[in-house]
């Protein structure tokens, strides 16, 4: 019983990574009704970046600040140079020019660090595991589990509590309501997008400790993250969150007990959630 | 005349399949060419004549590899039918994969397919057993085109299974041809331009869409089972992400909305693809770039492009003489 409820517990651990993964993709297509095809590529960039500054002699801790950061910019300057010129496009050329960019960015992470993986090893103060009773966590993952969570409740104020907040939410029903308020919608376009990479480039530079670093990351976690807002409703943050740890829990829970099956067990997940309710757990009907 | 305009693509398919031996110098590069073409019609049948970008295209190039290996293989049965088991085996499997997906519009039905595509991977990841999980199925026969115990062609030789896939190729083509000049293909073209207007009419827009999904896998899965024969092993990469996304990106350089792009897009890709990776092996991100480019200013592809170009060396009579000729064309539909 206690292996089950371990698996429950790391399953949590990793669905809330997946939130963070997941949640900036919805909260883009919300706004800007944009499917992002490079938000793996964000993902990848915050692994490898993380990885680098680790490197490069930097403490773990500032390469979780920096990685993100410096992937957000990277984010704004597509979406203000290049981005905002083809929203009156029909979408699939919103996907084809993502898919480029992800295509570029993998190319280019393969040609400077190589086509094999790397490990990253957490920070010391991080390793090793905790003990509750006989119940045994590692103790990096109980760490990612607080920073997600931490993460979850900053973007849950952020998006109910402030102006910026209220103006993405009026935004996502209607842009051109919010652009006649007399508010800089472009702007603000700018900022969520920058916003979804770096809670993107987080969840990568998180991610990196746990699963190493390898250039094809950036596929497997756009599969997934697309998996976890199909079963949470795409725009919705609780449907990020929900689908997210649903998604961890599935995984971990069937790597116990069919671990050859535990990826494919969550795109089973997905069949199963999309026969029931084909907008998602939280989605509108489109 | 009226005829030579009406099969006009055809012939230029047939010019193609016979100019490619002698510009390309390899059997199995031609080969590789018309295979993918196939695969890149299919995917244009979705996309260009139905509005829907599919990510899922892999799951039936590599389920067609694997249905014509293991029928090979297990089955021994001879071309056709193991060519015939592959594209059944690619119909059905589009037919579930659209019931789900189509259901859903615009960008929610791209992810799905992507979705789906993972899912399919992660499947044939984890059926080692039947095939082979990372290492694919290997050593399959590619047996001669033979009827009642006659050889009527071998296909030993590339050039050999050339002239075969070349003679298939041709002939799926003047059919899909077919099908987008006909009633069904004008309705799908009617529910890529306003989809609402369409079901007001009266049309059952998922039918139709189902319809084009279950062509479109039964001519990938075609193009799958060819290429296990060509290659003597059904790769597990047939079924990756990267296959998905190579036939549309392929599609989509070649441009949209005409059969005969797709030829072009699959030419392009593979033998620039061919030559490039032999001087960089990350030539990749070259593409990548030139998808950035096709998505901001080149929206109709390659088959766009090179129309704008005649268009401007054509002289003003012959514009003329054309817009008689089209009206004359679109009369005779």
């Amino acid at each position: 019983m206690n292996i089950y409820l371990l698996q429950v517990a790391n399953g949590i651990g990793i669905g809330m990574l997946y939130f963070l993964l997941a949640v900036g993709l919805s909260i883009v297509f919300g706004l800007l009704r944009f499917v992002n095809f490079s938000h793996g590529a964000f993902y990848l960039l915050g692994a490898y970046f993380s990885f680098q500054l680790g490197q490069m002699g930097l403490s773990f801790w500032w390469s979780l600040l920096v990685a993100p950061l410096v992937i957000g910019l990277f984010a704004w300057i597509v979406e203000k140079f290049v981005l905002r010129h083809i929203y009156a496009l029909p979408h699939h050329f919103h996907i084809l020019f993502t898919v480029g960019l992800a295509l570029v960015v993998q190319e280019a992470v393969i040609s400077y660090w190589g086509p094999l993986g790397n490990n990253i090893s957490p920070p010391d103060i991080l390793q090793g595991v905790v003990m509750f009773g006989d119940f045994i966590f590692p103790k990096y993952r109980l760490f990612v589990i607080a920073v997600t969570a931490v993460m979850a409740l900053l973007l849950w104020w952020v998006l109910e509590g402030t102006r910026l907040g209220a103006i993405v939410r009026a935004g996502s029903e209607s842009t051109e309501m919010v652009s006649l308020l007399g508010l800089n919608i472009d702007r603000i376009f700018s900022l969520v997008f920058a916003l979804g990479a770096i809670t993107a480039g987080l969840a990568g530079a998180l991610a990196a400790p746990i699963r190493g670093v390898d250039p094809f990351m950036g596929v497997e976690a756009l599969g997934i993250a697309f998996v976890v807002v199909v079963i949470g409703g795409l725009g919705s943050f609780f449907g990020a969150l929900a689908g997210g740890i649903l998604v961890g829990i599935v995984q971990s829970l069937m790597s116990t007990i069919w671990s050859e099956g535990a990826h494919l067990m969550i795109y089973v997940a997905m069949a199963a959630v999309m026969l029931l309710r084909p907008n998602g757990l939280f989605g509108r009907s489109s | 005349m009226k005829n030579f305009v009406h099969y006009r693509f055809t012939l230029l398919v047939i010019a193609t399949v016979l100019i490619l031996p002698l510009i390309v110098s390899s059997g199995t590069l031609a080969t590789e060419v018309l295979i993918f073409a196939l695969a890149a019609l299919g995917c244009n049948l979705l996309l260009g004549y139905t509005g829907l970008m599919s990510f899922g295209q892999g799951i039936f190039l590599g389920l067609g590899s694997y249905a014509t290996g293991l029928s090979l293989l297990h089955l021994h049965v001879s071309l056709l039918p193991s060519l015939l088991i592959a594209m059944l085996v690619g119909a059905i499997v589009a037919l579930a994969v659209g019931w789900f997906s189509i259901r859903q519009r615009g960008t929610y039905f791209v992810m799905l397919t992507l979705a789906f595509a993972q899912m399919f991977y992660f499947l044939a990841y984890t059926l080692k057993d039947i095939t082979g999980g990372d290492n694919g199925l290997l050593n399959i026969p590619r047996p001669n085109l033979s009827l009642l115990g006659m050889t009527l062609l071998p296909t030993t030789t590339p050039w050999q299974y050339y002239s075969f896939v070349a003679v298939v190729f041709v002939l799926m083509f003047w059919l899909l041809q077919r099908v987008v000049d006909s009633v069904l293909g004008q309705t799908l073209l009617a529910i890529r331009e306003n989809e609402t207007r369409a079901a007001a009419v009266g049309y059952n827009i998922t039918l139709f869409k189902l319809a084009a999904f279950v062509l479109s896998g039964a001519v990938t899965g075609l193009a799958g089972g060819l290429h296990a024969m060509m290659t003597g092993i059904a790769p597990l990469s047939n079924i990756e992400y990267h296959a998905s996304e190579s036939i549309l990106i392929m599609t989509v350089i070649g441009g949209t909305g005409n059969l005969f792009a797709s030829v072009l897009g699959a030419a392009f890709y593979v033998l620039i693809g061919n030559w490039l990776s032999s001087l960089w092996p990350r030539w990749l991100m070259l593409l990548g770039f030139l998808l950035i480019a096709v998505s901001l200013y080149m929206h109709k592809g390659l088959y766009g492009l090179a129309q704008s170009i005649l268009q401007r060396l054509k002289r003003p009579r012959a514009d003329a003489v054309e817009a008689v000729n089209s009206v004359a064309s679109k009369e005779t539909h």
